[in-house]
Order: structure tokens, then sequence, then C-alpha cells
């Protein structure tokens, strides 16, 4: 078969860069353990709100007590819940996503949030923000009519101003507690 | 248009593609360093997931 020497250029120009392409993906899969999402776990979808991990007292931010943070939402027609959590930057967050009604997706625009929110499954990313702001989370798996309205916010504030309301919050617990404890031994 | 002689034709067309190579190699920098751009300063840079 008769190629042109041009469109041979052309062919291996685009070869070339193809190969370029899969070799730098390769190397990054092999070597760096830059892989696509592997976290596998199922959850019954119709019993999350009975579930320990997903029970309403447990969504939302929760700190260990290492400081690990992990953020536990529900994504459901047609809203993520918690609506609104707030997040220090610069710290490592595991999201920790499941469905209860149908298949979702979630987007947090200039983050590596990205994810498809299969029921039955548990879909969890870790994530950092660099800059403090709002952040939207979107739905981005058609769900229904009032898809185009699925979205929540996570406020970014700065990591010690964070760390200072976490601290009151405690404080403010550990008073209710205690005032509490004092009213139930009178 | 200017009429050119059968010298100067054979010419042209024996003359290697200049312009042609230019576009290629262009054309394929420019997407390569795209490439680039979206996997390193956008893909990467907002952390990996596993």
């Amino acid at each position: 078969m008769h190629i042109d020497p041009l469109e041979k250029k052309w062919i291996q120009i685009s070869l070339g860069m193809v190969s370029l392409f899969m070799g730098i993906i390769m190397i990054d899969a092999l070597f760096h353990g830059v892989n696509a999402p592997s976290n596998v776990e199922t959850i019954d979808s119709r019993k999350i709100h009975l579930s320990e991990e997903f029970a309403e007292e447990n969504l939302g931010v929760q700190v260990a007590e290492n400081g690990d943070i992990t953020v536990r939402m529900v994504a459901g027609r047609y809203a993520f819940f918690p609506k609104h959590i707030t997040l220090p930057a610069e710290t490592r967050v595991t999201f920790r996503w499941v469905s209860m009604d149908v298949l979702h997706g979630v987007h947090m625009p200039m983050t590596n949030m990205s994810t498809m929110i299969v029921p039955g499954y548990v879909s969890q990313i870790e994530s950092s923000f660099p800059r403090p702001g709002e952040y939207p989370m979107l739905c981005n798996e058609y769900c229904g009519l009032g898809h185009d309205h699925m979205w929540s916010k996570a406020l970014v504030i700065e990591k010690e101003e964070w760390q200072a309301t976490r601290a009151k919050q405690a404080a403010v617990l550990n008073t209710t507690a205690t005032a509490d404890e004092e009213s139930n031994n009178e | 248009m200017t009429e050119i002689s059968e010298e100067e034709r054979k010419k042209i067309l024996e003359s290697p593609p200049v312009g042609t190579w230019v576009l290629m190699l262009s054309v394929g920098s420019g997407m390569v360093v795209a490439w680039l751009f979206l996997y390193y300063g956008v893909f990467l840079s907002r952390g990996i997931i596993n």
C-alpha cells in the first residue's frame, strides 16, 4: 500500500505523541502509585441510616484521636447531607460517600474531588484544599428532575481558625456535659 | 495570478515541504505542551486518588 511520505510523517508524529503520553502514564502508575480509585467497599443502600458509620449523628466532619479528618456524606435526591461542612485548608481530608437512592456523582471544582457515588458502594477519596474559600459540591451524574439543584457547600477556613473553632466547640460541649452531670447528681 | 515556468514548478515540487514540517512541529509540540500542562499542572497538582 502506498503511503505518501508526508502522511507517514504525520503518522509518526501522532504515534510518537501517543507513546510519550502512554509512557508517562505507565511510569507514574508503576513507580509513583498514580492509579484509578481502588477502594471497593459495599453497603446496603436501604439501611444506610441504620448503619453505624453513616447514621445521622456520624455524618459530616469527624476528627479521630490521631488528628485524621474524615468526612462522611450521604448523597440522595437532591442534596448531599449534611448541606454545609467546614474544613481546614492545607490538610488531608478523607471523604467517604454513599448514595441512599440512585447513582450520583460529586465534583468539587479546583480540587481532585470527582467521583461517582454508586448505590451499594462506598466511594472514598482523599483530598486537600490549598486555599480557604467556599467550595461547591455538585452532582455530576444525572439523577432525576432535580439534578441541577443538587449541590452542597464546603467552607474551607485557615487551619488555625478551624482548630480554634473546634477547641471552642469542645469546651462548650464539656461545659454542657459537666452542667448536665451536676444537675443529675443533685 | 503569476505564471510560473515548468522549470520553476518542478523545482518547487521537488524541494522539501518546509511549511508542512513547520506546521507538523508546531501542532505536535503545541499538543504535547497542552497535555503536559493538563497532566502535571492540573491533574497531578490537585492530588492523586487511590
